[in-house]
């Protein structure tokens, strides 16, 4: 691996969590990762509206967003695991299909780019760990985040299909937990780790679902003791914190855990503030974990 | 010994998907399953079931509860593959029109953008507050290209 990645920000994190945005370039720029900014790169586009009603066309879009990257002769860095899940699986499409590979370089001949394959994928996480190393990001802890319990949500699309994603068990992640402790965090012992955020059944017709789920999800992270969530999906994060803020209004118990992005409590850890992480704009707020925050 | 179950779209999704037979209602997709959350499934009436029952499937709008998490195929005993066959449902359904409008949306808020969620200038106020750009523009042309090539702008914008 390099350690000098073109960033693909995607969609979310710069249109709606631009704090994450921020705390990505300041803690991988302490860690020695370079983010090459690369204005060509698009929507991945989004797998779960776009890529599975037209196949062809998220193939293509992705192909392009990928020859953008390895013109450039760089590997891409993802804050997202739609954007992992779109571009890895078109990668593992593409090169096991030279026919499909072909046709798709037919569709974006227009564009003026061509995909060879040469680019690579990762997820920050992968990064961290495959990377930097773990070890690393210990030492670069100022402020451990002692006396937090916090609570792994890995997410889906970076853990499915195994056989592409390559990353963790589907069933029993631990990677993120390890990267909780490095912190100088507990990692809350969990049931529920690897239930869905629910965003699906959010945005297509079964709210009533999406509460009953993060009512079962978040008691299940309370019982455990845990502080706030972690998460390392913008939408996921989106979902535990602007969903439970709407469900704890009258649908589900006022658990009242905030949520964090990963390199959000990695920014902390550094030594940022609150402020600086932008938890002022999160819908979640609880005084008994900034006050364990400011205690440190 | 486990009863197969009798589908009514059977013919249609097993010429396409043979392992579709295989299913035998042993629920154990269930539980790892989000969907089951929704309101229309019952221990008899599995999320999986309901979709492969369905009289026509490619109608049903629980295949768009689907968020291809592939936790179903992972847990399932028997190479049951679920989401290919909701994939190729939802992709049939977006064809002919009956696809979710959340789903229309987005693919338009994609070609005419290049984002999958709307820029505000809220939000370019609050990036402002973090010493961020305002968010750019992409390179929308490219992806009118390759839309206008696969088909699909005149589905999105002609589309029912």
């Amino acid at each position: 691996m390099s350690r000098k990645y073109a960033f693909f920000k995607g969609c979310f994190v710069p249109v709606r969590l631009p704090w994450v945005e921020k705390s990505t370039y300041r803690t991988l720029g302490n860690l020695g990762i370079t983010l090459v900014d690369v204005n060509e790169f698009t929507c991945c586009p989004e797998p779960v509206g776009v890529g599975i009603v037209d196949n062809l066309t998220w193939l293509a879009i992705a192909a392009r967003n990928l020859a953008v990257a390895e013109e450039q002769n760089l590997d891409i860095i993802t804050v997202c695991n739609g954007c992992t899940y779109t571009l890895r699986n078109t990668i593992h499409k593409l090169d096991e299909d030279k026919e499909l590979k072909d046709k798709v370089n037919e569709i974006i001949a227009d564009t003026g780019h061509s995909y060879k394959g040469k680019a690579k994928v990762y997820h920050f996480i992968e990064v961290l760990r495959d990377d930097v190393g773990i070890e690393k990001v210990k030492n670069s802890v100022k402020r451990p985040l002692s006396g937090l319990t916090i609570a792994a949500h890995t997410g889906c699309h970076i853990l499915s299909p195994k056989e592409v994603m390559k990353f963790d068990n589907p069933f029993d992640p631990t990677t993120l937990d390890e990267f909780i402790a490095a912190l100088g965090a507990k990692p809350a012992d969990y049931d529920m780790k690897t239930l869905c955020c629910g965003w699906a059944l959010m945005t297509y017709g079964a709210r009533e679902g999406a509460y009953r789920l993060l009512g079962d999800k978040l008691g299940n992270i309370k019982d455990s003791g845990a502080d706030c969530l972690a998460v390392i999906c913008p939408q996921c994060f989106y979902q535990f914190d602007m969903g439970q803020f709407m469900a704890s209004r009258k649908d589900i118990p006022q658990y009242n855990l905030p949520v964090f992005f990963y390199l959000q409590l990695l920014d902390l850890a550094m030594g940022a503030s609150l402020e600086e992480v932008g938890y002022t704009y999160h819908k979640i707020q609880n005084l008994n974990v900034v006050s364990k925050l400011e205690k440190r | 010994m486990p009863v197969k179950v009798q589908y009514k779209a059977k013919g249609k999704l097993l010429e396409k998907y043979p392992k579709v037979e295989i299913c035998m209602q042993c629920n154990t997709c269930a539980l790892v399953d989000p969907a089951i959350y929704a309101n229309d499934f019952s221990p008899t009436n599995t999320f999986i079931n309901n979709v492969l029952s369905a009289a026509e499937p490619e109608k049903n709008p629980n295949i768009w509860l689907c968020v291809s998490c592939h936790k179903c195929e992972e847990i399932c005993p028997y190479e049951v593959k679920p989401v290919e066959v909701i994939e190729a449902l939802k992709a049939e359904a977006f064809e002919k029109g009956y696809a979710h409008e959340a789903v229309r949306e987005e693919i338009r808020q994609v070609l005419t953008t290049g984002y999958a969620f709307p820029v505000s200038a809220y939000m370019n106020r609050v990036r402002g507050n973090f010493g961020l750009k305002p968010i750019e523009e992409r390179n929308v042309a490219d992806l009118d290209k390759i839309a206008t090539k696969t088909g699909l702008k005149a589905k999105v914008v002609g589309g029912k």
